[in-house]
């Protein structure tokens, strides 16, 4: 393999390597703006110019690729006073409005500002304004925090797949919008948000919600299609503020849609229901589970219906009660609820970049376990339905008594019998199958919501009451 | 002009009827040096001669042109372009639109044989904008050539063919950068790109392309006419062949265009014997010898040959040897902020120090002219100079550095005058 050396450390590259990715191996951190690992190189924003030995001038670390036997230093005088000089030109025109702006804490401006600027500032000058547009009901634009580093333009133009955002103007007046001012089309705007370095696109549904610093990570995955979209809950205490991608070069790279994006949002809306219900009133778990049981024990046959929607554990735990019904002498029909699509080979990308048909996160997980989907007319037909949801399953009509566990918006309770409220996807850890069969774990970030339970404490329940009743009979 | 003086363009210049091609073929290489290429020279030996000619690109940065051409690949399945960057517009020059007015067949007849060399099929001429007349002149030679043969299918009964298109710009500096150049004829954004690749492997339309200058191109006809080491000869120092064509402006007697045999005289030669000297005969100032884009130079400093290595060693350039000529008449800071004011309303704003930078200096410079100068003004205007110098995408951080560098490097006391105390309790800013 090729070595090239940076700062005094050598370091072995693959070819076509830019320097940015060659000197983070070694744990050398070249400053960037432009620069994107997931979008094309421009070169523009004149940050990461770091000295090559045998060349006249600095040279632009992120359109430099790695050459066998390069000598590269990023910490010598006139990188440092190249990096110092950027960072002065970025801010002359910027607000530096920190305290009042959203992405403070965690803003590659401020950051870079903080480990590369100077901490004096040179210019008299009348800083430079914009008047915004609307930008959509995801995108709150403040140009006037723009660094034009372009990223936006190359997101929307190479990976959402249109060119909505655009420079427009020239030089010092160059004004980054989007095309004739209309709102943003793409399902994906919420990466805007994402891979803008500054305060200058943020998130209207995060905004003035909570500090970057407050925020407690956790690994996640998307269950809002087969995707399976690698993600970060952002939380604090018991309330998700935020969902931000994570990379996985196979399934999503940086990216994430708007959808999947706001799923949290469903979790913690006014809507869920969060507390037992018999029928459409709210209940305690003790009348709710002493209900379900007389339902479930004086029927002499069930369909349990398992959603696509909820993890593997979840989908085997759901099994094994459905085994322990049959045991106790229950004629059981099992199967899987599923969305609109019910095959994973109906699954069709929507779009050409994540978004799929297959509204459910675990449809091949279930699959894998065996489980068939559940007919409308066995539903219809059933004595008793037992269906088991994670909140993106439909859950089917049925002619005679529902016993529906899962999480669920109010108005969808009036049709069952008895409503036990599940932990959502937030509120658990779980393993999802993709489309592609890659099993991925998803972390609890907070706990249930409301009364809502684990299904395994659920199932226990209802279990040991159950199989008391039937072997005690 | 003495008679010794061996001129190629400037005797066709002034008179309308010299555009014609039967003007061209009664008086200039008319084609026949064309023909010579295309029916019996190799293309390797075309750019061997260029080479041997000494040509060095006339729009601003003087590489040779030969060894250009020679970087485009050879074979491959790519289509080849040849663009000729005809968006003259640094401040002082207006050579290429005389050329386009009186010579365009020279032009016409330089592509062809550029396009031969490089093999290239479709040709581009990208014109300024705003020369309107030049865009329609050019068309109307192209017709003409295309009807006398010298254009289009089998040239010259061979299968060499060549198509031209004028394409003009929309009025932008920075479309004069060969890669902003490209993005414009592509419809993009006029904006330079990253180099590498360079354009010869990846220029318009992602394929090999050569972008040379209107005075280089049709500088071709005649290194083929008189041969690559002739026309070598007719420069007076080494490295550097031919002649220059000099677009002299200011405050001079007789402005105007002159051509020099490359190398043949001093900035003093020029502005004194060529340009009649000053106007008015007032005291020569300060002359800015490439564009206004060149280090500026005081009046003690014009014994110096005007060509591209003795300029480059006392810190200027020639660039499209435009000079431009200042008497003590002129308030040198406010021409300062002039020019500083074109290259900030210029800039592409694509990378920071240009876009910033710029505007930063065009903004204290106007303080300064309007009395509301600090005392820091001229450190942080040289500072920033430096900042932006080498350290932009293209050239034109360079362009608007190198003036700003060099008057307040020459010329401080002229500012420093503009400059008043700050009195305490007086408002700074009216």
């Amino acid at each position: 393999m090729p070595k090239c050396t940076i700062d005094g450390k050598e370091v072995e590259f693959k070819a076509g390597e830019n320097l940015i990715a060659v000197a983070k191996k070694v744990g050398i951190d070249i400053p960037v703006f432009c620069y994107h690992p997931g979008l094309s190189v421009v070169a523009q924003c004149r940050m990461c110019l770091v000295e090559v030995e045998k060349m006249p001038k600095l040279q632009t670390a992120c359109s430099t690729p790695a050459t066998d036997g390069m000598v590269v230093k990023t910490q010598s005088a006139a990188v440092k006073s190249a990096r110092e000089s950027t960072m002065e030109f970025l801010l002359v025109n910027h607000p530096l409005d920190c305290p009042i702006c959203d992405k403070s804490g965690e803003c590659d401006l401020q950051d870079n500002s903080f480990s590369h600027g100077k901490s004096t500032f040179r210019s008299h000058e009348e800083r430079r304004t914009y008047v915004d547009v609307d930008m959509g009901p995801v995108i709150e634009k403040s140009m006037n925090r723009c660094i034009h580093c372009t990223r936006c333009i190359r997101f929307g133009d190479e990976i959402a797949g249109i060119r909505e955002m655009v420079a427009i103007q020239r030089g010092n007046n160059t004004d980054i919008t989007t095309i004739d001012g209309l709102p943003l089309q793409t399902e994906y705007a919420g990466n805007y948000s994402d891979i803008c370095p500054t305060g200058s696109l943020t998130l209207k549904d995060f905004r003035f919600k909570k500090r970057a610093w407050f925020l407690k990570k956790v690994p996640s995955v998307c269950t809002g299609c087969s995707r399976g979209c690698n993600t970060e809950l952002q939380y604090e205490n018991t309330t998700v503020h935020r969902t931000v991608p994570r990379f996985n070069a196979d399934v999503n790279q940086y990216w994430m849609c708007d959808e999947g994006r706001f799923l949290f949002r469903d979790t913690q809306s006014k809507d869920r229901v969060v507390e037992p219900r018999l029928g459409a009133v709210p209940a305690t778990w003790d009348q709710a589970v002493e209900s379900a049981r007389q339902i479930i024990a004086t029927a002499k046959s069930v369909v349990v219906g398992l959603g696509s929607d909820l993890s593997l554990e979840e989908l085997a735990l759901g099994q094994t009660f459905a085994e322990e019904l049959k045991k106790a002498g229950v004629a059981v029909t099992l199967g899987s609820l599923t969305g609109a699509v019910i095959t994973t080979e109906q699954d069709q990308p929507l779009d050409a970049l994540l978004r799929r048909a297959d509204k459910t996160g675990n449809l091949k997980g279930a699959e894998n376990l065996g489980l068939k989907p559940i007919s409308e007319q066995q539903s219809a037909k059933a004595e008793v339905l037992i269906a088991v949801t994670g909140g993106r399953v439909r859950v089917p009509a049925s002619n005679g008594r529902t016993v529906a566990i899962g999480v669920f918006r109010a108005q969808d309770t009036e049709k069952f019998s008895v409503t036990l409220p599940l932990a959502a996807f937030t509120e658990k850890d779980g393993t999802y199958v993709n489309f592609q069969g890659k099993a991925q774990k998803a972390r609890r970030a907070v706990v249930p919501a409301g009364k809502s339970k684990m299904l395994g404490e659920v199932v226990m329940v209802l279990k040991n009451v159950q199989i008391a009743e039937k072997v005690g009979a | 002009m003495s008679a010794e003086v061996q001129t190629l363009f400037i005797q066709h210049f002034g008179k309308d009827s010299n555009r014609t091609l039967s003007y061209y073929q009664s008086q200039q290489s008319g084609y026949v040096a064309a023909k010579t290429v295309v029916t019996t020279m190799t293309p390797d030996q075309v750019i061997e001669e260029v080479k041997k000619s000494n040509l060095r690109g006339r729009g601003g940065a003087g590489f040779p042109t030969g060894m250009k051409w020679s970087f485009i690949p050879k074979g491959g399945d790519k289509p080849k372009y040849l663009v000729c960057n005809a968006d003259e517009s640094e401040p002082g020059t207006f050579k290429d639109r005389d050329l386009i007015r009186y010579t365009p067949h020279g032009l016409i007849e330089g592509m062809i044989i550029g396009a031969y060399a490089i093999g290239c099929k479709h040709a581009y001429i990208y014109i300024r904008g705003e020369y309107t007349r030049e865009a329609r002149l050019l068309n109307e030679a192209i017709q003409e050539a295309k009807s006398a043969g010298f254009l289009g299918e089998k040239i010259f009964g061979t299968d060499f063919s060549l198509n031209i298109t004028v394409h003009r710009g929309a009025g932008a500096y920075i479309c004069g950068e060969e890669t902003g150049l490209l993005n414009s004829l592509e419809g993009k954004r006029g904006e330079p790109r990253v180099k590498p690749p360079f354009p010869a492997i990846s220029g318009a339309f992602g394929c090999p392309t050569a972008v040379n200058n209107v005075e280089s191109l049709a500088s071709i006809p005649h290194i083929i006419r008189l041969g690559g080491e002739a026309y070598s000869k007719l420069g007076a120092v080494e490295k550097s062949g031919g002649t220059r064509i000099i677009s002299l402006s200011g405050q001079v007697k007789r402005p105007g265009l002159y051509e020099i045999q490359a190398g043949s005289k001093t900035l003093r030669q020029i502005i004194y014997d060529l340009g009649g000297g000053m106007k008015k005969e007032k005291k020569l100032k300060a002359v800015i010898p490439g564009g206004s884009s060149a280090p500026v130079l005081t009046a003690d400093e014009i014994d110096v040959i005007y060509d591209i290595e003795p300029l480059m060693k006392i810190g200027t350039m020639m660039g499209s040897a435009a000079i431009m000529v200042v008497s003590e008449s002129v308030d040198l800071p406010k021409l300062l902020w002039r020019i500083t004011k074109f290259y900030a309303h210029e800039s592409c704003g694509q990378c920071t120090p240009c876009r910033e930078g710029c505007h930063w200096m065009e903004s204290i410079l106007h303080r300064i002219c309007h009395g509301q100068g600090r005392e820091d003004d001229l450190d942080t205007l040289t500072s920033l100079a430096g900042n932006i110098g080498g350290k932009t995408l293209c050239a034109l951080g360079d362009a608007a550095a190198g003036p700003v560098a060099s008057f307040i490097k020459k010329f401080r006391p002229e500012f420093e005058a503009k400059i008043t105390p700050v009195v305490r309790g007086q408002k700074r800013y009216a």
